[in-house]
């Protein structure tokens, strides 16, 4: 089920860079617009399994929540005063941050059971 | 006229209370100039009088009426009014047989100046009105939605720091609140949200459904003793004292689950948690009048079974 994967990492640096690609690809005529999102959809699924089954790295956050909400499964923070601590024990900090967070392909699968 | 209420202000005529709420309000005023003094009949030592402890003057017997407008203010009267509070040798020949005082008998008052907290007020209100949760989940702040697990959207705001169950019935539950007054500003404020996301919520029905309370009478208590003898004080009752030979049981029973003892009192209709500690819960009042009058009652007899 292709449509199981969110496209949320298409917004990435990453995922731009891809679309830029794919267009540039399209209006020279070297690939059909259907290849581009067969390709996009691709990127989404191993990029959510890629963050799931090789992404380790950690890190803490502290803030205050001001605002939250849950409606299909997604889960939304507006984090006020956030502070990341980093594995190298690094510090990070933004006056106001948005945290989207959804679920992986395994755990929308052990949802519908 | 005025006279100081324990710790929060109380105000009688409250916008929210209801015909019939202040109607009672009204008996029970007229209650407490009637049958003042306090009489102690449910035949247990009482410790004796604390005026200086006592932050809570009495109303004089002959004083007017409640006006509807009348807010009791915090500003105490003089106090050289005789302080209720558990009386001393002085008490009456007490009978034999607990007479339960009915709600107008007794008196809001502080005994040896413990006045119970209200920790939680858990009140519904009826919106009038068909809502679309997924649309108050998507748009309001603060909300959760899940309805694989709940079919209602659950709601925070902060102040007053309270949580709302928001059905698609139009139906709402507000919990937390620490007032009634902050009851009811909540729900308003809820009613206000669903309101502007377009839906024509009206604000009906509020009712407080319960009331909880707690305390520390600040000695430890023999609850076992507790337990027994108040099977027996009982006893003219069959079914009271069914009820507490039952409550026994459980306790003996039970103690070792949940440590504190379960006391079912009938009038007013309030369920305490007394603990060894002194410490006290009241539970399922419907107005903040119950919880002190069933803290009273409960406390002459706590007083009986301090641990030495």
């Amino acid at each position: 089920m292709a449509s199981a994967y969110y496209e949320f990492y298409r917004g990435s640096s990453i995922g731009m860079a891809l679309t830029d690609s794919l267009d540039e690809l399209i209006t020279s005529g070297a690939i059909t617009p259907q290849l581009a999102m067969k390709v996009l959809q691709q990127f989404d699924k191993s990029l959510a399994d890629t963050m799931v089954k090789q992404v380790k790295a950690k890190t803490t956050l502290k803030g205050h929540l001001k605002t939250y909400r849950l409606c299909d499964d997604v889960w939304t923070f507006i984090v006020k005063q956030a502070s990341f601590k980093m594995e190298q024990n690094e510090v990070i900090t933004t006056p106001r941050i948005k945290i989207i967070a959804c679920k992986n392909g395994d755990a929308i699968e052990a949802g519908k059971k | 006229m005025s006279f100081a209420l324990p710790a929060r202000q109380v105000t009688f005529g409250r916008p929210n209370a209801s015909a019939v709420q202040y109607q009672q309000q009204q008996q029970q005023q007229h209650g407490l100039a009637s049958t003042y003094p306090y009489q102690p009949t449910n035949g247990l030592a009482l410790p004796g009088p604390s005026p200086l402890s006592n932050p809570y003057p009495q109303p004089q017997p002959q004083q007017q009426p409640l006006q509807p407008t009348v807010s009791l203010s915090q500003s105490p009267p003089p106090t050289t009014v005789p302080v209720a509070g558990p009386s001393t040798s002085t008490a009456p020949p007490v009978p034999s047989t607990p007479v339960p005082l009915t709600l107008e008998q007794q008196h809001i008052t502080a005994v040896e100046g413990i006045v119970p907290t209200l920790q939680n007020i858990v009140a519904t209100v009826n919106l009038d009105c068909r809502l679309d949760l997924k649309t108050i989940a998507l748009h309001a702040r603060n909300a959760e939605y899940n309805p694989k697990r709940f079919a209602a959207v659950i709601m925070r705001i902060r102040d007053p720091k309270t949580t709302a169950l928001i059905f698609a019935s139009g139906k709402m539950v507000v919990t937390g609140a620490k007032s009634e007054d902050d009851s009811r500003l909540a729900s308003r404020k809820y009613a206000r949200i669903v309101q502007k996301l377009g839906f024509d919520a009206k604000f009906s029905e509020f009712k407080i459904q319960n009331i909880v309370g707690s305390c520390d009478v600040k000695f430890p208590i023999r609850l076992e003793g507790l337990a027994y003898s108040h099977g027996q004080f009982s006893s003219y009752e069959p079914e009271v004292a069914t009820r507490f030979m039952l409550l026994l049981f459980f306790w003996l029973t039970f103690y070792k689950l949940f440590p504190g003892l379960i006391y079912r009192m009938i009038k007013p209709k309030v369920v305490l948690l007394i603990f060894v500690s002194g410490k006290i819960v009241l539970t399922g009042a419907k107005v903040r009048e119950e919880i002190y009058t069933a803290f009273n009652t409960i406390y002459t007899v706590l007083c009986e079974f301090r641990k030495p």
